[in-house]
């Protein structure tokens, strides 16, 4: 009985050519978008799996209550980890990772090698992570102060393919031992790690290590078994409160409130955390993939939906027959379910093919490490099938039932079913062709909003100039002894317009601290970004002042009696306004270990206007600009516009007189800007490219839809025409009804892409306005792609010659 | 084995009733050859159609081989229809998508018959239809007279013991016309009920009975001698 099915259904397929181009086209694309943004998905979901135990690991992270708009902080205070290891006994283990962001310079000999993501963790991080190691191991791997465990690919720089342990290491100019290797196998770490070396090495005073104000700590506890993570988040709020902060002095008090993170959340969940450093992944955009995967599969199985109820009519008369020689009508129904789960097969084995194909693209594009075979992947295999299967099904059910509902008497009858036998069935068509365009719009405006925010992040002006400024941290004893001399013989430089050295330069990190306001004879405290400075700051970034004057190396009360301020300092600050803030007196509490009381007090003497330091996600903060050699760490050079090539030359060779044994390491500016938008960059190219598809596939079911209009009505368009009618007036007729529901798709698409899209701009504090140009491009693009699709097809029917048409019935 | 008292048939569309079958009496005894004629319209194929379980009538009795049909349920009369009825249509209506002979072959795998004894019977009827040549040909690459064969091997292969034909010389030639019937009388004589509507009085005469119909009722019956 199958074998008859299949024949018929292979027969058939071979016969409708087109039909079945259309359909199994239009399928295997979808899933083929579809497999791939489900397999980046399956991916982002993966992190963290592979840690043993992981359902009992958390980290722990703070969310800042004091600031107007609370702020996620991902490190916190030493003391957590401290207190909770020793006073909660649900807590098995806790580890901390110090937070620093500097490149570290690893030597081994002549060798020399800049490396990034070197790890200051407790000794106890192999505990609570478990990782594989190719030579030496984990326990106690950390526990000698100069001890350091290597990634493969570092240690293969170093020593090739050698067994390391037991070797000597230079970091940063200390001798270390290598403990170990570990495997190469972290990619779906939400950690990096190049090198680990215990917290001992740093070697941290005491006291500071007793602080519970100083958030400098990615701190995770492993929980014993059975533990409900919410009491000891509960538990840890309630010690802080009640034994902790009694115990401190009054400016002091930990106001945090404190967050146990499941780790299977830390990759996904911590978009907007500050300050963290792990590999983010972000769940809104995995989930609107997850989203635009399900439209995509929803517009082709629509579309199969479609054709084949289209279709139907030139299958009535064999169902028709079938019934009349004893077909039962499940019987017909298994035939036409068979012949869609066989159309279905054929697309995923070519999606299965495409996206075989496409992965490589997709892993560059992600820079993930995806594979797709089904070889060593059974459960893969079992995707596939069972996708075929549901597919097939879902999408054959509805055209099975029509065509098995046919009763032979009617469809015999008359060589054309008409169209009264598909009342029901038009409705349904029509309304999925809406549901299909609806999406489509939906997506269109997504990806036109998305696209604008994009470009609106790229090109905002950040109140600055972040044209061809190089930008680089300080190396040595030498440079960081003499940066004046540094710094004067980079202004030599002949392609050189100006340098500045200091602490605070926009898209690189920057210093929070508070300012002392007197006001009413009272010291307040604020928050604001303090940024350390030099003469040549504002020059350098082509800052703007609004009023007042630059720092002047003449005015020798500039170093430490002056400050200049940003806009929303003034504000911030309570003084109303930029000329009222100059002149005005506020109070710093100088960075400084052997005598932390000092004072820096001075005046403001200028005020600049508001620039971006950092990425438009975050609001504009109070910025308080201070001559402060103490934090001479980084650099930045601004290029005359020509000569670029030369003039990086120049200042390499000015950097190799001052720091020798280290080589440079150079950024742009703006390229560190535009690091900032790469989730948002990929996220508008992968928008695009779906919108893309969507809209494809949508059309190729309207194609095949408007082919059978047509041919239904050939014999109706013959008549007009031999009544007079032009081509013009047939081709509108045809259209017609296909523009009616790009027009309804549009009115239900509209407002959900306001809302989703509102949303999402939501998170950043700088946005565009809604553009409302982008709803109607949407629509009209639609109707277009309509327009085009069916018009081609009735162009066709209209210019046919009627006698043909007539004869044809 | 076909009895039908005061059958009626109403199509309601939304302007206007037409009367079918009004009023219909009719009994066909087991190895009979009744010719249906009429003008166009009259009703000959909504009564056979009624008479084939393809359509349910509105009013009036039906006995098919003993047992009372005019209500069936569809699952009962598609049931029967299978066991005991073939159909040969004016416009032959063979599947395009399968060859000669798996058109021949769809009944009895609707019956569930075996493959083997499918082989057999639908080999033994295409060979008797003289058809057996063409038998992995496709219905379009076949003559009309051809095609007919086809249909009728396709009526008669599950040995049915009623054989419905609407107008089956309607759309051949008098040469191809003739073949038909000869075969249709050559079915009868091995002892199948067949029940034909033509629009021929020379195809009639292969009939034993004349019946005739005008607008939906029967006028006259009369046999052939
Ligand atoms: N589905 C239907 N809906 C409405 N009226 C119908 C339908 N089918 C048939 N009729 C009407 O019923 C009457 C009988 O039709 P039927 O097809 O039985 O005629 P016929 O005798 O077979 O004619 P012909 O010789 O032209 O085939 C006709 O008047 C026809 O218009
Ligand atoms: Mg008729």
């Amino acid at each position: 009985m199958f074998k008859n099915y299949f024949l018929v259904a292979y027969r058939n397929l071979i016969r409708h050519k087109g039909f079945s181009f259309l359909n199994i086209a239009g399928l295997a694309l979808g899933l083929t978008a579809c497999l791939l943004i489900g397999l980046f998905v399956h991916d982002e979901l993966q992190f963290d799996k592979f840690v043993p135990q992981g359902d009992q690991i958390y980290r722990i992270y703070s969310e800042r209550t004091k600031t107007e708009t609370p702020e996620t902080l991902a490190p916190v205070p030493p003391m957590y980890a401290t207190t909770m290891k020793q006073e909660f006994p649900e807590v098995e283990q806790t580890t901390r990772i110090l937070m620093e962001s500097s490149v570290d310079l690893l030597e081994v000999g002549d060798k020399k090698i800049y490396v990034e993501n070197g790890l200051i963790a407790d000794s106890t991080f192999f505990e609570i992570f478990p990782l594989d190691f190719k030579y030496g191991s984990a326990a106690h791997a950390l526990d000698a102060p100069m001890s350091m465990v290597l990634a493969e690919d570092v240690a293969k720089s170093f020593f090739g393919d050698e067994n390391p342990v037991g070797k000597q290491i230079k970091m940063n100019k200390t001798s270390f031992v290598v403990k170990g290797v570990l495997q190469n196998n972290l990619s779906k770490f939400h950690l990096k790690v190049n090198s680990v070396i215990p917290l001992s090495a740093a070697q941290l005073p005491k006291e500071r290590m007793k602080k519970w104000g100083w958030h400098q700590f990615f701190t995770y506890v492993k929980l014993r078994p059975g533990t409900d993570a919410q009491q000891t988040q509960a538990k840890l709020r309630s010690y802080v409160a009640e034994k902790v902060n009694p115990t401190l002095p009054e400016d002091d008090k930990v106001t945090d409130l404190s967050f146990l993170q499941p780790l299977h959340e830390v990759h996904l969940y911590s978009a907007n955390f500050k300050y963290d450093s792990s590999v983010k992944g972000n769940i809104t955009y995995v989930k609107a993939l997850g989203f635009i995967a399900a439209f995509i599969l929803l517009i082709a199985g629509f579309n199969f939906v479609n054709l084949s109820t289209a279709k139907s009519m030139q299958r009535a008369k064999e169902v028709g027959i079938r019934k009349t020689i004893g077909a039962s009508r499940e019987q017909l129904m298994l035939q036409f379910l068979s012949e869609t789960v066989l159309l279905t097969l054929v697309s995923v084995v070519l999606a299965t093919v495409l996206t075989a194909l496409l992965l490589p693209s997709l892993n560059t594009f992600t820079g993930k490490t995806m594979t797709f075979d089904l070889l060593t992947n059974p459960g893969l295999l079992g995707v596939l099938v069972l996708l075929t299967v549901v597919v097939g099904l879902v999408a054959g059910f509805y055209p099975a039932l029509v065509l098995s509902s046919f009763q032979p008497v009617k469809v015999l009858k008359s060589a054309v079913v008409t169209d009264s036998v598909f009342g029901r069935v038009q409705w349904l068509r029509h309304g999925l062709i809406v549901v299909q365009f609806a999406l489509s719009v939906f997506l269109i405006v997504c990806a036109l909003v998305v696209f604008r925010q994009v470009s609106y992040l790229h090109n905002k002006d950040l109140g600055f100039n972040r044209d061809q400024i190089m930008f680089f941290p300080m190396r040595g004893d030498n440079m960081n002894k003499h940066y004046d001399t540094f710094k004067n013989e980079l202004q030599q430089v002949p392609g050189v317009a100006s340098a500045s050295i200091g602490y605070g330069f926009p898209g690189d990190q920057v210093a929070g601290d508070g300012i002392i306001v007197p006001t009413n004879g009272e010291d307040k405290e604020k928050g604001v970004t303090q940024l350390m400075v030099d003469y040549d700051y504002l020059k350098t970034l082509g800052l703007q002042l609004v009023t007042g004057r630059d720092f002047s190396q003449e005015m020798k009360t500039d170093k430490d009696q002056a400050f200049i301020i940003n806009e929303t300092a003034v504000k911030e600050l309570g003084f109303g306004t930029p000329d009222k803030a100059l002149g005005q007196t506020l109070k710093w509490k100088v960075w400084n270990n052997k005598n932390p009381d000092s004072l820096k007090i001075g005046k403001v003497i200028g005020v600049v206007k508001d620039f971006h330091y950092k990425s438009l996600y975050d609001k504009l903060e109070p910025a308080v600009l201070q001559i402060f050699p103490g934090a001479y760490w980084k650099v930045a050079v601004k290029l005359k516009a020509d000569n670029i090539g030369s003039s990086v030359e120049g200042v390499k060779q000015v950097w190799a007189k001052f720091s020798p044994e280290s080589p440079i390491e150079y950024k742009f500016l703006d390229n560190n800007f535009d690091q900032m938008y790469k989730a948002e960059d990929k996220l508008k190219s992968l928008l695009w490219i779906f919108t893309g598809i969507a809209i494809f596939v949508g059309c190729l079911g309207l194609f095949g839809l408007a082919t059978y209009a047509a041919e239904r009505r050939k014999k109706e368009i013959g008549i007009r025409k031999v009544l007079g009618a032009s081509v013009g007036s047939i081709v509108s007729l045809l259209s017609k009804e296909f523009l009616v529901l790009v027009l309804i798709a549009a009115v239900i698409a509209f407002p959900a892409a306001w809302l989703a899209m509102s949303r999402w701009l939501q998170d950043f504090a700088y946005r565009i306005d809604m553009p409302l140009w982008a709803f109607l491009a949407a629509g009209l693009t639609a109707a277009a792609v309509a327009f085009l699709t069916v018009g081609y097809q009735a162009v066709r029917a209209a210019t046919m010659n009627p006698v043909n048409n007539l004869r044809a019935q | 084995m076909i009895k039908i008292e005061n059958l009626e048939k109403i199509y309601r569309t939304e302007e206007v009733q037409t009367k079918a079958l009004n009023n219909v009496s009719l009994t066909v005894n087991e190895g009979e050859f009744v010719a249906i004629m009429g003008p166009s319209g009259c009703g000959k194929s909504t009564l056979l159609n009624i008479l084939g379980l393809l359509d349910e009538p509105d009013g009036g009795n039906f006995s098919f081989a003993g047992t009372e049909v005019a209500k069936a349920a569809e699952r009962r009369r598609a049931e029967l229809r299978k066991k005991h009825i073939g159909f040969v249509f004016q416009s032959f209506n063979l599947i395009e998508e399968l060859t000669v002979f798996e058109n021949v072959e769809l009944p009895l795998i609707y019956l569930g018959v075996g493959a083997a004894e499918r082989k057999e019977k639908v080999a033994k009827v295409l060979e008797k239809m003289q058809i057996m040549h063409r038998r992995n040909h496709f219905p379009q690459q076949l003559s009309g007279g051809q095609q007919q064969r086809v249909a009728v091997a396709r009526a008669v292969v599950n040995s049915p013991s009623l054989i419905l034909a609407d107008e089956p010389t309607g759309n051949l030639d008098s040469s191809n016309g003739n073949e038909v019937m000869e075969l249709l009388t050559e079915l009868n004589e091995a002892g199948t009920t067949i029940i034909m509507v033509t629009h021929s009085e020379h195809d009639a005469r292969y009939a034993h009975r004349v019946i005739r119909l005008l607008d939906g009722q029967v006028v006259l019956e009369h046999a052939h001698v």
